[in-house]
C-alpha cells in the first residue's frame, strides 16, 4: 500500500519532543530547568547528523545530489548570462562545424549502401577496357557479354546486378499532361532481392520483368514524397518514360536513393532492350542496342558475395571468365595488349572518383574544424578559469562550510555538462542546416544529413568537451583553500602568477593557431577570386542552356526542321536577342574527343602519337550567339545546313599547331572544309587548358534527338523566361520537358564547384576562428584588467597618465601576439605547402595572404585589447585604492 | 559538544539496536526517549544508546511495518510520537530473539572454552 511519506518536519517535530520529555526526567532527577535542557542537547548528540540521514534515507542519493547540482549550475549560469551565452555559442560553433564536416566526410567517404549486410555487396572493376570498345567509366562499366557470361557462373557471387543510365542527366517523362524531368535507371531483375533493398508499397522486380523487359517501374520513397506527396493510390499508375507508359509497381524504402549517392535516382525501370532506350539514351552504333553490342561497355555490375566466400575468392573464380567473355566479339587481341583485370571495392555509396575528389579537401577541412574546436575549447577553459576566480570567494565559502574537494568537482563538472549539454543541441541544430547548405553548394543531390555514426562522433566530441572543461578550471577552484573566505580582498585574494601565466600561452598558442586558418582562408579565397575570374573566352550575361531530347524526331530532316522551327519561335519572345543549338553542353564536364584528319592524313602530336581534337556538333549563330571572336572566315550559316559540301570551324589553336604559316581556310578536317577560325574559349570546365577543336554543322551531321539550346536573353533574371520557352516547346512535343535549364555561367561553375566549397567553408572557417581567438583575447584582456584594478589604482595615484596605463594593457596583448605570429609564420607555411593542389593562380607562400592574415591578427589583438585599455584608463584611482 | 560514552558503557553493535526497540514495545506503546530510558534503566546503564541512530532505527522498523506509529500525548502532557508493535513485528521479535540467543551460546561457548595447554606456542 502507497503510505504517505513522513516529512522531514514531522521527524524535526519528534526530536523536539523528546528533548522536552528528557529535560522532564531530567529535571525530576533534580536538575536545574536551564541544565536539564542542556543536557538532553548534549545527550542527543548531532541533530543535524540524524537529520540529514533520515533526509537521505531510502533515496537515490546520488540522483538527489545531481538534481541539486543541476539546479545549483542552471541559477549559477542564469547569474552570469553573458558568460553563460558566450560559452554555449562558442561550443555551438565549435562543436557544429566538427559535426556538419564530419557528417559530409561519414557520407562521402565512410558511409555504406543502405543495404542489406553492406559489407558483402561490392562494385566490380576492370583495369581498363579491351581495345576497339566504347566505355561510359574506363574502369567502372562492362558489356552485356560480360554481364551474361558472370551472372551464369554461380558459386561466387549470389546475385550480380547491372545497372545501366538512361541519360547523363534527366530524362524526359510525362505524369498526366505536362512533361517533366526525372533521373531514372535501368536495372536488372534481381536489384531490389540482391541488395536487400525493402519495397514499402508494391512490389520490386523480377528476372521475369528483366527478360521481357516489362514496363513497370519503381520509385524511390524521396521522388514519392516530393512528387506524389507520399500518396499510395499512385501505384497502378502510368508514367510515360521516353514516349512509352510504365506502369508504377512499387516504391522503395526510404532512405534508399540509387546506387550513386552523388545523384538521386527517381525511380527505376528493368533493364529494357528496345530503342530509345539505349543506355545513356545513344542511338544504336551499327544498328546494334547495348544487349547486341559486345563492344559498347556501358553497364555498372554489382555483386553479392555468395556466402562463406572472401572477396579474394571471388575474383580469383571470375577471373578467367571474365577475361575470355571480354573478348566475345572483338577477335584475337592487338600485339602487345595486356589482359584486362577484374577487381572490387567497397559498394561505399559514393563510387567512381567521387571518394577521391574529396578525400583531400575533407581531410584538410576536418583539420581545420579540429583547429577551430580546440581553439574554442582553449578559450572556455580561460573563460571558466576567469570566471571560476571571481567565484574563488564562492568556492572558499563552500570548503569552509564543509565541502570536500570531490564536491566541488562534482559541481563543477555538473555546470560543464550543463554547458555542454545546450552547446550540443545548438551545435546538432546548427549541423543539420550546415550540412543541408554544403550539399547544395557541392551539387549533391543525396542526403549528407548527421546519422547514427556522427551522432555517436558528436557525442564522444561533447563528453571530451564536458570533461575538459569541468577538471581543467578545478585547480584554480581549490587553490584558494578554505582559509581564502576569511580575507576580504578581492586584489589579494588571487595572487598566483603560474596561472597567469598559462593564460598567456593559451592566448599566444591561439593567436598563432588563428595564422594559420587566416593564411589557409587568405589564399583558398584568392584561389576562389580566381577560379571565378577565369575568362570563359565569350560573354555568359544572360545566357540560358537547356537541353530537349523531342520524342517526336526520328531522322535527320526532322531534327533539323524540329530545332529551326523552334528556334524561330523562341526568337519572337520579348527579350530574347539571340538563340543557337550545340550537341555537347558546354560547361558539363562531358566532352567529345576523338582523333581526326588534316587534308586526309591522320593528325599527329610533334612526337608522332594519335592526335585528338574536341570537338562539338552546332548550329548556324552559335559563336554569334555566344559571343565568340571569329578570327578568320565565318561561321556556319543555314545555307550550309541544305548543301551537302561539309564545312567546319576550328579555334585558334588547331590553326595556330596544324596550319603554322598559312591561312587553314578551304583545308579540310575530317573531310570537311574549314570556313572559319574561332578565338580559344572553354568547353568542358572552367580550369581545362585550351585544346585543339573543331566544329560541325549538326544539320549535316549523324544528329542525335538530344542538343541543348543556348538563347541570349536581355533582363535581370534571364531565367524568367523559362515559362514561356516551355509553353512553346509544349506546343511542338508534349512529352520533351526543358532538361537541366541554367545560366550557362552557373553550368560553367558546377565544374568548380568543389573548390569554390572547399574555399567558402575555408573563408568560412578562418572567420570563425578570428572570431573565437578575438572573444577569448578579450575575454582575458579583461580579466587581467579586472584583477589588476588595484595596480592601475595605484600607479595612476603615483602619476601614471591615462595613455600609460593604456599602452601598459595594449602592451600586453601586442606581445602575446607578436610571439603568436613568429609561432604561427611556419605552420601556416607547412600548411599551405599541403594546401597546394586546391590552390589555383595563386603561390603557397603569397606574401599578400601572409601579410593581411598577420594584419588581420594585428587588429584582433588592438580591438580586444582596446576596450579593456579604455576601461583600464577610466579607472578613478581613489575608488580602486578604497577596494583595498 | 557532544558527549562521550563513559569508559564502561558499550556502544551497540550492528542491529542489536533493533531487537532491543522491539523488545521494549512489548510491554506496550512508547516514545523515542521513553525507549531510549527504558533500554539504559533496564541494561543497567551498561548499553549507551545513540538518540540520533534511535529515531532512525524507530523510523526504519516502521518502514518495514513491524511498528507503528501516532502522535499522542505523553503522561506529563507533553505531544509525542508513540510506537507500538504489530503482528508482524512480534513475529520477528520471536525470531530475531531466537537468534540472538544462539548466537550468544555459541559465542560463550567459544570464549569460555579451556585453552588446551598443550598447543601454545
Amino acid at each position: 500500500m502507497f503510505r504517505h511519506r513522513r516529512s522531514e518536519d514531522d521527524f524535526a517535530e519528534e526530536i523536539r519532543s523528546h528533548m522536552e520529555l528528557e529535560a522532564d526526567d531530567l529535571r525530576e532527577e533534580g536538575l536545574s530547568p536551564e541544565e536539564a535542557r542542556c543536557r538532553a542537547r548534549r545527550t542527543f548528540g548531532n541533530v543535524r547528523a540524524a537529520q540529514e540521514s533520515f533526509y537521505l534515507r531510502g533515496r537515490w542519493v546520488w540522483f538527489d545530489r545531481l538534481v541539486r547540482d543541476l539546479r545549483f549550475g542552471l541559477r549559477s549560469m542564469r547569474q552570469s548570462p553573458g558568460f553563460t551565452l558566450t560559452a554555449v555559442l562558442t561550443l555551438a560553433l565549435g562543436i557544429g562545424a566538427n559535426t556538419a564536416v564530419f557528417s559530409v566526410m561519414n557520407a562521402v567517404l565512410l558511409r555504406s549502401l543502405p543495404v542489406v549486410d553492406p559489407q558483402r555487396v561490392v562494385y566490380l572493376n576492370t583495369s581498363a577496357t579491351p581495345n576497339g570498345t566504347g566505355t561510359i567509366g574506363d574502369h567502372e562499366t562492362f558489356s552485356w557479354a560480360v554481364y551474361n557470361a558472370l551472372r551464369r557462373s554461380n558459386g561466387a557471387l549470389s546475385d550480380l546486378i547491372a545497372v545501366g543510365a538512361l541519360s547523363t542527366d534527366k530524362i524526359g517523362i510525362r505524369i498526366g499532361a505536362i512533361p517533366e524531368q526525372a533521373e531514372a535507371d535501368m536495372v536488372s531483375g534481381n536489384f531490389f532481392s540482391g541488395l536487400g533493398v525493402r519495397i514499402l508499397h508494391g512490389r520490386g522486380f523480377t528476372p521475369e520483368d528483366e527478360a521481357a523487359g516489362a514496363p513497370v517501374l519503381v520509385l524511390s520513397y524521396d521522388y514519392w514524397t516530393r512528387r506524389f506527396n507520399r500518396d499510395p493510390s499512385v501505384l497502378g499508375t502510368t508514367i510515360v518514360v521516353k514516349g512509352v507508359p510504365f506502369t508504377m509497381a512499387g516504391i522503395a524504402a526510404r532512405g534508399f536513393e540509387g546506387v550513386d549517392a552523388s545523384r538521386s535516382t527517381d525511380f527505376w525501370i528493368p533493364l529494357q532492350n528496345r530503342a530509345g532506350f539505349n543506355v545513356l539514351g545513344n542511338p544504336p552504333e551499327n544498328g546494334k542496342l547495348y544487349q547486341a553490342d559486345p563492344t559498347w561497355w556501358c553497364l555498372r555490375l554489382i555483386g553479392r558475395l555468395a556466402p562463406g566466400v572472401t572477396r579474394a575468392q571471388a575474383v580469383a573464380r571470375l577471373q578467367p571468365i571474365f577475361q575470355s567473355a571480354a573478348r566475345i566479339g572483338l577477335g584475337n587481341p592487338m600485339p602487345g595488349e595486356h589482359p584486362v583485370v577484374l577487381s572490387v571495392e567497397d559498394a561505399r555509396s559514393f563510387a567512381g572518383g567521387y571518394d577521391q575528389m574529396y578525400s583531400r579537401p575533407l581531410r584538410m577541412l576536418m583539420t581545420m574544424v579540429g583547429l577551430v574546436l580546440l581553439i574554442a575549447l582553449t578559450n572556455l577553459i580561460m573563460l571558466l578559469m576567469a570566471r571560476n576566480a571571481a567565484r574563488q570567494r564562492e568556492f572558499s565559502l563552500r570548503l569552509a562550510l564543509g565541502a570536500r574537494p570531490a564536491e566541488l568537482l562534482r559541481q563543477l563538472m555538473t555546470e560543464s555538462f550543463l554547458l555542454v549539454l545546450l552547446g550540443g543541441a545548438l551545435a546538432w541544430a546548427f549541423a543539420v542546416l550546415a550540412t543541408r547548405v554544403l550539399a547544395r553548394w557541392a551539387l549533391i543531390e543525396s542526403s549528407l544529413a548527421p546519422d547514427r555514426t556522427v551522432l555517436q562522433f558528436t557525442c564522444a566530441v561533447l563528453a571530451f568537451s564536458a570533461i575538459v572543461l569541468g577538471v581543467a578550471p578545478f585547480r584554480t577552484a581549490i587553490s584558494g583553500g578554505a582559509e581564502l573566505a576569511l580575507k576580504t580582498s578581492a586584489a589579494t585574494a588571487y595572487t598566483d602568477a603560474g596561472k597567469s601565466r598559462l593564460g598567456k600561452t593559451i592566448v599566444t598558442l591561439q593567436m598563432a593557431l588563428c595564422v594559420v586558418l587566416l593564411v589557409g582562408a587568405g589564399l583558398l579565397t584568392r584561389t576562389l577570386y580566381n577560379l571565378r575570374n577565369i575568362p570563359l573566352g565569350m560573354n555568359t550575361t544572360g545566357l540560358i542552356v537547356f537541353g530537349l531530347n523531342p520524342q517526336s524526331v526520328h531522322n535527320q530532316p526532322e531534327l533539323v526542321h524540329f530545332y529551326q522551327d523552334l528556334q524561330t519561335r523562341l526568337r519572337v519572345l520579348p527579350g530574347v536577342e539571340s538563340t543557337t543549338v550545340s550537341s555537347t553542353r558546354l560547361g558539363s564536364w562531358w566532352s567529345n574527343n576523338s582523333s581526326f584528319t588534316i587534308d586526309g592524313h591522320d593528325a599527329r602530336t610533334p612526337d608522332g602519337a594519335i592526335a585528338l581534337a574536341r570537338m562539338n556538333d552546332i548550329g548556324p549563330g552559335f559563336f554569334h550567339t555566344l559571343e565568340v571572336p571569329i578570327l578568320l572566315g565565318r561561321e556556319f550559316t543555314d545555307a550550309d545546313g541544305a548543301s551537302k559540301h561539309y564545312v567546319a570551324v576550328i579555334n585558334e589553336l588547331m590553326a595556330q599547331r596544324y596550319f603554322p604559316n598559312t591561312s587553314p581556310l578551304g583545308h579540310e578536317v575530317n573531310g570537311a572544309t574549314v570556313v572559319g577560325v574561332v578565338a580559344n574559349h572553354k568547353y568542358r570546365a572552367m580550369d581545362e587548358a585550351p585544346i585543339p577543336m573543331a566544329w560541325w554543322d549538326y544539320a549535316q551531321g549523324p544528329g542525335e534527338g538530344e542538343m541543348n539550346v543556348e538563347m541570349r536573353v536581355r533582363g535581370a533574371d534571364p531565367l524568367a523566361i523559362l515559362p514561356s520557352v516551355q509553353k512553346v516547346v509544349a506546343q511542338m512535343d508534349p512529352n520533351a520537358p526543358l532538361i537541366q535549364p541554367t545560366l550557362q555561367r552557373a553550368q560553367f561553375e558546377t565544374t568548380i564547384s568543389q573548390q569554390l566549397l572547399f574555399a567558402r567553408l575555408s573563408e568560412f572557417f578562418g572567420l570563425l576562428a578570428v572570431l573565437l581567438v578575438a572573444t577569448g583575447l578579450y575575454g582575458s584582456l579583461a580579466y587581467r584588467v579586472n584583477r589588476r584594478t588595484a595596480e592601475i589604482g595605484v600607479r595612476m595615484a603615483v602619476g601614471a597618465r591615462r595613455g600609460q596605463v593604456v599602452w601598459m594593457i595594449l602592451r600586453d596583448s601586442f606581445v602575446l601576439t607578436a610571439i603568436g605570429v613568429v609561432l604561427g609564420i611556419p605552420l601556416a607555411m607547412f600548411v599551405s605547402r599541403a594546401l597546394g593542389s586546391s590552390l589555383y593562380g595563386v603561390q603557397p607562400l603569397d606574401p599578400l595572404s601572409y601579410l593581411l592574415s598577420v594584419a588581420g591578427v594585428g587588429l584582433v589583438a588592438l580591438v580586444a585589447g582596446a576596450l579593456p585599455a579604455s576601461r583600464a584608463a577610466s579607472i578613478d584611482p581613489l575608488s580602486a585604492l578604497r577596494t583595498e | 559538544m557532544p558527549t562521550q560514552p563513559s569508559d564502561d558503557r558499550i556502544a551497540l553493535l550492528q542491529g542489536t539496536l533493533d531487537l532491543l526497540i522491539l523488545r521494549t514495545l512489548l510491554f506496550g506503546p512508547c516514545h523515542g526517549q521513553g525507549v531510549a530510558r527504558s533500554i539504559q534503566r533496564q541494561s543497567e546503564k551498561v548499553l549507551f544508546v545513540d538518540h540520533g541512530s534511535l529515531y532512525l532505527a524507530l523510523q526504519r522498523l516502521d518502514d518495514k511495518k513491524w511498528i507503528r506509529a501516532r502522535w499522542g500525548v505523553s503522561e506529563n502532557n507533553r505531544r509525542a510520537r508513540f510506537y507500538e508493535l504489530t503482528a508482524k513485528g512480534r513475529a520477528q521479535l520471536a525470531e530475531k530473539t531466537s537468534e540472538w540467543n544462539r548466537l550468544t551460546e555459541a559465542m560463550a561457548r567459544i570464549l569460555n572454552a579451556a585453552v588446551p595447554q598443550n598447543e601454545e606456542v
